[in-house]
């Protein structure tokens, strides 16, 4: 498995975001908030990290004239998270 | 973090995904009292419905492309509420999306043809619940689709049934209840 995204899901709230966005088609940041319990700062860093290896999927639109941004899980970060979770089984 | 925490928090993020399935619920049951209404209306008030002849046409159309516009306003803010779309959300909102164009494909048709579309809409109804009862596995649902079922292929074989009575009875059993008793679930996941 590629050590950079192993490094990179170390983080528990990149890993929980991951994790989370594995069992749904899309999620709203202030869900995203609530799951992972950090604060919006620390947040957008991690999803920002997430989004760089290509691992997660933003897409910004107007609802009601107001700014909304969905998060969703790319094929890539599920392949990833499979590899990761084999391999987190495989050490117990 | 150990791998123990690693597998802790995967778990923990997993277990907060459910499927709320109220808002199906309460579409169900918006949709069985505005049906169930409009029939006891038309069949009370035959002359007010159809004091011309197209009357009863935009009667039929208008008030429930209204209550289309109300239910995809209120999924979509009960959507935003809920903050995440699940696999099985998506599913349903197909679903239910394919039928809303078939109702509207199917009254186009029998406008053009001038055919009362009572039946064909209420079969498509009953299969939409059996598919959807099935994905949920809630069984009221289910069940009302199938009973649904049998109560339009029995009008089928009795034409002279009046329509707003087969389609205040058959939307009670199929829709009403079964949306009645998903709304009063207490469990908000069902998978």
């Amino acid at each position: 498995m590629n050590k950079e995204i192993e490094k990179l899901l170390f983080n528990p709230i990149r890993l929980k975001t991951i994790s989370f966005l594995m069992t749904v088609e899309t999620c709203t940041f202030k869900k995203l908030l609530e799951i992972t319990d950090s604060t919006k700062g620390n947040l957008s860093t991690q999803l920002k990290k997430l989004h760089e290896f290509g691992l997660i999927k933003i897409e910004k639109y107007f609802l009601k004239s107001y700014p909304t941004t969905d998060y969703s899980i790319t094929k890539k970060g599920k392949k990833s998270f499979k590899e990761f979770y084999k391999q987190l089984i495989s050490y117990k | 973090m150990t791998k123990e925490e690693q597998l802790k928090n995967i778990n923990d993020a997993i277990k907060q995904t459910k499927t709320n399935l109220k808002p199906l619920g309460y579409n169900l049951v918006f949709w069985g009292v505005v049906i169930i209404s409009m029939s006891l209306f038309h069949y009370f008030f035959p002359k007010i419905v159809q004091y011309s002849y197209y009357s009863s046409t935009i009667y039929w159309m208008t008030i429930p492309l209204l209550g289309m516009i109300y239910t995809t306003y209120y999924n979509i803010k009960s959507g935003i509420k809920i903050g995440y779309e699940t696999q099985l959300d998506r599913v349903i909102k197909i679903i239910w999306g394919v039928f809303g164009f078939c109702w509207i494909f199917i009254v186009g048709i029998s406008l053009s043809q001038n055919i009362i579309p009572t039946k064909d809409i209420l079969f498509l109804l009953a299969v939409v619940l059996i598919m959807s009862g099935l994905i949920i596995k809630f069984n009221n649902i289910t069940i009302g689709g199938f009973a649904l079922l049998i109560f339009t292929g029995y009008t089928y074989f009795n034409p002279n049934l009046d329509l707003l009575l087969v389609n205040t009875i058959g939307i009670c059993f199929g829709l009403l209840i079964p949306g009645l008793s998903l709304y009063l679930h207490k469990s908000d996941n069902l998978q």
